[in-house]
């Protein structure tokens, strides 16, 4: 498989802290890889450096083989990056329908037109299932709906490398089964590449075929679901354990 | 926004008509009044594509409208009129392009105070340089009558509104519109968003200054702090408050409104006007904020419903 997304010791320092240290891994093209981490480990610090919402301080990120390290988040999205924010961070005052034009009209897809956008979008309402809300206001979405929406527009953008930044936190044990469903069908209908941030370990588990680890900044490590649950390190900062 | 229905088609074709046949009435006072009215709706919706559309709230809107006022001032019987009115548009933009690259980096409050700030510093810069050149104040010989004035404005009326109407209905205007709503989710989005902010203050910048140029032919005398009148920014801000909405039917009756009230009382009553302006301001920014268009598809609801 090809690699889509190569980050190469990549550090971000805010003053004196160092949110990220020297991490590199790679995400090869369809797959679905997982990034695991406690609070403040960096893991949506690394989301802001690659979607360009933020500058590194040093290292390199590689989409589809060229560097996008300083390019602005707007240009990073042409190029078929998308995110979604922990944080959801809706268009409060426009539909459903209407956050998703945005996407397909400014995003990888370059719909030009109203109506190409929304014909291009209508299909993204149902898959995730927001097709009954589309003419309703964000602001109206339940958490578990605006969560749905922060996905929504992040594919309506039409971009290869979907990034997920705890799109489960907060939501129901029955909305985070639903929520896997929908994800994996976004990945296998589209051919989509996820890099996905989860606290909700075992989602995480049962969803990718690759994990990094960050702890205070640093990849940790590496591998397979199993390989993860059995990295002595892993379990030492997570259980406590010995390292 | 929904397609204009066949009233507002009417009412459009109404105003028209308005404008083009009030100078045969040949009385002056009314032309003089409909060239107010024109002026300000040459301003309010150039206003609103970037401070309604954007967010950004300009509290400086007075600076285009004086910088095109000097400049016609400054090049009077040397340059054209035909030269100068466009230029004093370029001047306005040019400007615009020249603050808006730092000036739109803040949002908020402190934009509204930084562009409030700006125009103020330009007023002053200019006073400092009249008074260093011992010019208290200019006059202009030879302008153009009240009825050559009365059509300069009527078609920078018609430029300032289809421009907001394009603005508003077109890929771009959804874009600025995102960029109100959250301008981080929209810049990730792919929304260029620094470049479509400078775009919109620009476009906003230059028909305030040819209608600033259009007007010194007006009161063929120029004062600096009377060109640069920061309630020109204030009223502009209230007529666009008070209409609401997104498109060029909003301004349009915010004009009107506030046009016709000041019209009514300003002479008669300037300081009633001024306490109703006032309480008219409180009421709708605290009960009606999407302003009479707001209050109009209220309306039309509960007409549908029942």
């Amino acid at each position: 498989m090809s690699v889509l997304l190569e980050v190469q010791s990549l550090s971000k320092k805010f003053g004196g802290l160092t949110a990220l240290s020297d991490v590199s891994f790679q995400v090869p093209a369809g797959a679905i890889v997982g990034v695991m981490g406690a609070n403040g480990a960096g893991k949506t610090t690394l989301f802001s450096l690659i979607a360009g919402n933020a500058r590194p301080s040093s290292g390199d990120i590689r989409f589809e083989g060229r560097s996008i390290v300083g390019l602005s988040a707007d240009r990073v999205c042409r190029l078929g990056v998308a995110r979604t924010f922990q944080i959801v961070k809706p268009f409060p005052a426009m539909t459903v329908r209407e956050n998703l034009r945005t996407a397909a009209m400014f995003g990888h897809a370059q719909q030009r037109s109203r109506e190409a956008a929304d014909a291009a979008t209508q299909s993204v309402l149902h898959e995730v299932g927001l097709a009954a809300d589309a003419e309703r206001p964000a602001s109206a979405l339940t958490l578990s709906g605006q969560k749905r929406l922060e996905i929504a527009r992040a594919v309506a953008t039409g971009g290869r490398l979907l990034m997920l930044d705890e799109v489960m936190a907060g939501l129901t044990p029955t909305e985070v089964a639903q929520m896997l469903d929908t994800v994996r069908q976004l990945h296998a209908k589209r051919g989509l590449t996820l890099l996905v941030i989860e606290h909700v370990m075992r989602a995480l588990m049962e969803l990718c075929e690759r994990i990094v680890v960050l702890h205070h900044g640093q990849l940790i490590a590496e591998g397979t679901p199993a390989e993860i649950g059995a990295h002595a390190q892993v379990h030492a900062v997570y259980f406590g354990g010995p390292a | 926004m929904a397609r204009p229905g066949a009233l507002w088609v009417g009412l459009a074709l109404a105003g028209v008509a308005a404008v083009a046949l009030l100078p045969l009435l040949g009385n002056e006072y009314l032309v003089g009044t409909g060239l107010t009215v024109l002026m300000w709706l040459a301003l309010t919706p150039s206003w609103c594509v970037l401070s309604r559309l954007t967010g950004y709230v300009s509290l400086g809107h007075v600076v285009f409208y004086g910088l095109g006022a000097y400049l016609v001032v400054t090049t009077w019987q040397q340059w054209p009129l035909w030269l100068a009115i466009p230029a004093a548009g370029l001047l306005a933009a040019a400007f615009a392009g020249l603050v808006g690259g730092p000036a739109l980096r803040v949002r908020g409050p402190y934009f509204v105070i930084l562009t409030f700030g700006l125009a103020e510093l330009v007023k002053f810069s200019i006073m400092a340089a009249e008074s260093a050149m011992g010019m208290a104040a200019r006059i202009l010989f030879g302008a153009p009558d009240l009825l050559a004035v009365y059509w300069m404005m009527a078609a920078l009326a018609l430029a300032s509104l289809l421009l907001l109407a394009w603005v508003s209905g077109s890929r771009f205007g959804h874009g600025l519109r995102s960029l109100r709503e959250n301008e981080e989710a929209a810049e990730t989005l792919g929304v260029p968003v620094t470049r479509y902010k400078l775009i919109a203050f620009v476009l906003s910048a230059a028909i305030p200054g040819m209608v600033g140029a259009v007007m010194a032919l007006r009161s063929t005398y120029f004062v600096v702090g009377q060109v640069f009148d920061p309630m020109v920014s204030v009223t502009v801000i209230a007529m666009a408050l008070l209409g609401g909405g997104d498109g060029v039917r909003g301004p349009i009756l915010g004009v009107l409104f506030l046009a016709l009230l000041s019209e009514l009382l300003w002479a008669q009553a300037p300081l009633l006007y001024m306490i109703l302006l006032g309480a008219i301001l409180v009421v709708f920014v605290l009960l009606l904020p999407d302003g009479l268009i707001g209050l109009l598809q209220r309306w039309r609801r509960k007409g549908t419903a029942s």
